[in-house]
């Protein structure tokens, strides 16, 4: 077995209602649902968002499109009206799932791996950077 | 067999303005429909119809966005879904009509969809709030606004009277389209899976750009095209098939991928998505990849069950103030000078009796995104900044910030830097909080101007 990022697995967005934040998490290839379904625990999520999070955190199943979906209650520090939070709607909290350690098999293709045999998205996100 | 194209010309108030007219132009559209609202935009216009009672109500991008398109749809058909009436669904419609009259378009009937403000009488219809249940008859001096989120039958009865441009208070974002699927399809709103079908279309489409490649690109992990110049979905709709697609030309990607991000956004129980008119099961949907920059959005049976008959509200609350200063370090010592600046306000705000409702201190560049879950960093970065932002009751207690951040500039650490921005930084706070109200106590009227 061999340790990742979870955004070697999988991709996450984040949105906002109220003072409650959800981060989806959804599995690149979805016969890896299985991995994170196992892995990304509450228990992992809370280790990344716990000291944010004042209220439950609660976790959704999503098997058809090969998601997870959290809800985190009282991340917002109020909500997107009144919290004191320097990001206020909570848009860039996906990004924080990502950095969860994942036990894959050693053999397994990573999501880079992929895209830079497969896809010529890293070369080209460069060149455009260098435009810039 | 009839197929429906709709397209999503804004995903909120300040979204670009070009999407809209390449779409007119190249999508052979039937729809076109434009969100703008997010949750606090009809309590902020409440506020400020309170402090300005000459200021419209409505979105006022509302000419900005549909003038340069406004012609060609009426000669095209292209029907125009909006919410950008806001508290004044009928004023925009008599602007709107303006504008027609002044641009020579003939016969152009616009409908106003009005309801759903319940200011002035929330107190006696809901009881405590769902986020604590703290009764809301305590917080009655306090409310600026109350507005339930509308379902589609407005929309549905505009189209059955023939109006080209249709202009919406609150309705739910997803509504502005299931309304034109309905009517197309002849829906019966006791039909839930249908109904549940032209949810999800909607609440794909509602945020535009989020299903093409908007807050997607991660390089080398999730690639994006031309990320500059996205195209903004289309959704072609027949009684059996779904596709999501956008223009060709177009910058940005439709990709399974970016179908279920959006398709989980702003979600909580993905099982139980309540609407106005439906209640729908986001987990009997999924995805096919249909060739590029197009996929088929299947719906199983079961997507839709009957809705709650309740109405979800907002309720805007006054809160007092927030304010909100930063100073600059960069170099050597930055993260020590920084404490200094901080330790000299804490001792200055003691001085002054600036106690605050609530405070928070942050540093840019280290902890400020995550917060308190950020990852500890071991180097201090080359450059950070201190971010201080509090709550206080009184606009006087506000404003004290201000009169001791400035000081610093000359009272500070070594290599203190001043904030550019010198604007407004204290703005008052309007809390939401939200309420259910039975259906039948906020009913949809809607209006119409020729």
């Amino acid at each position: 077995m061999k340790r990742v990022q979870l955004r070697e697995v999988a991709h996450a967005r984040s949105g906002e209602k109220g003072d409650t934040v959800n981060v989806s998490v959804i599995a690149y290839k979805e016969k890896d649902y299985a991995i994170i379904k196992e892995q990304v625990t509450i228990d992992a999520v809370r280790e990344l968002y716990g000291p944010i999070t004042n209220g439950n955190i609660q976790r959704y199943e999503a098997p058809n499109i090969g998601a997870l979906n959290f809800v985190l209650e009282g991340a917002l520090g109020g909500g997107r009206s009144r919290t004191l939070a320097f990001d206020e709607s909570g848009k860039s909290l996906s990004s924080r799932v990502l950095t969860m350690p994942i036990e894959v098999t050693d053999d397994y293709v990573t999501r880079s791996e992929d895209m830079k045999s497969s896809h010529s998205g890293i070369k080209e996100a460069v060149v455009h950077s260098e435009k810039d | 067999m009839k197929k429906i194209k709709l397209g999503a010309a804004t995903g909120w108030s300040r979204d670009r303005f070009g999407p809209a007219e390449d779409l007119v132009k190249h999508g052979n559209l039937d729809y076109l429909c434009f969100e703008s609202m997010s949750e606090v935009t009809m309590s902020e216009a409440q506020v400020k119809k309170v402090d300005d009672p000459n200021t419209s109500g409505y979105d006022p991008y509302l000419v900005d966005r549909l003038g340069p398109i406004l012609k060609e749809c009426k000669e095209k058909g292209i029907k125009i879904i909006s919410n950008q009436g806001w508290i004044n669904p009928e004023g925009a419609a008599e602007k709107i009509l303006e504008v027609a009259q002044s641009q020579g378009i003939n016969n152009l009937k616009v409908a106003a969809v009005n309801g759903g403000i319940l200011t002035d009488n929330i107190t006696d219809l809901a009881f405590a709030f769902l986020e604590d249940g703290e009764s809301i008859s305590d917080y009655k001096d306090d409310i600026v606004s109350a507005e339930a989120y509308l379902g589609a039958e407005g929309i549905v009865d505009a189209l059955k009277n023939e109006a080209d441009v249709i202009v919406t208070t609150r309705v739910g974002d997803a509504c502005l389209y299931l309304g034109p699927l309905a009517y197309e399809f002849d829906w019966d709103f006791d039909h839930y899976d249908a109904i549940a079908k032209g949810m999800v279309v909607g609440h794909l489409m509602e945020c535009a750009c989020q299903i093409t490649g908007g807050y997607f690109s991660d390089p080398g992990y999730k690639h994006v095209p031309n990320p500059g110049e996205l195209g903004h979905p289309i959704a072609e709709v027949s009684e059996d098939k779904i596709y999501i697609t956008k223009l060709s030309n177009t910058g940005g990607v439709v990709s399974t991928e970016t179908c279920k991000e959006q398709l989980l956004y702003e979600v909580q129980d993905p099982a139980n998505y309540l609407c106005p008119d439906v209640v729908a099961d986001f987990t009997k949907v999924s995805f096919l990849d249909a060739g590029k920059d197009r996929v088929e959005v299947i719906c199983h049976e079961g997507v839709g069950r009957p809705k709650t008959g309740a109405l979800k509200v907002l309720v805007g609350l006054k809160e007092g103030y927030l304010a909100e200063e930063m100073m600059l370090f960069a170099g050597p010592g930055a993260r020590e000078r920084s404490e200094v600046a901080k330790s000299i306000l804490i001792n200055r705000f003691e001085q002054i009796s600036l106690r605050p409702k609530e405070m928070r201190w942050d540093y840019l560049g280290v902890n400020s995104v995550h917060r308190e879950a950020s990852s500890s960093l071991e180097e201090t970065p080359y450059e950070l900044i201190l971010r201080v932002a509090l709550k206080t009751e009184s606009l006087h207690d506000a404003e004290k910030l201000r009169k001791e951040i400035d000081p610093m500039a000359v009272n500070g650490p070594s290599g203190t830097g001043k904030w550019g921005p010198m604007g407004n930084r204290v703005r008052p706070i309007i809390g939401l909080r939200s309420v259910l109200v039975p259906e039948e106590e906020a009913p949809t009227a809607v209006v119409y101007r020729e």
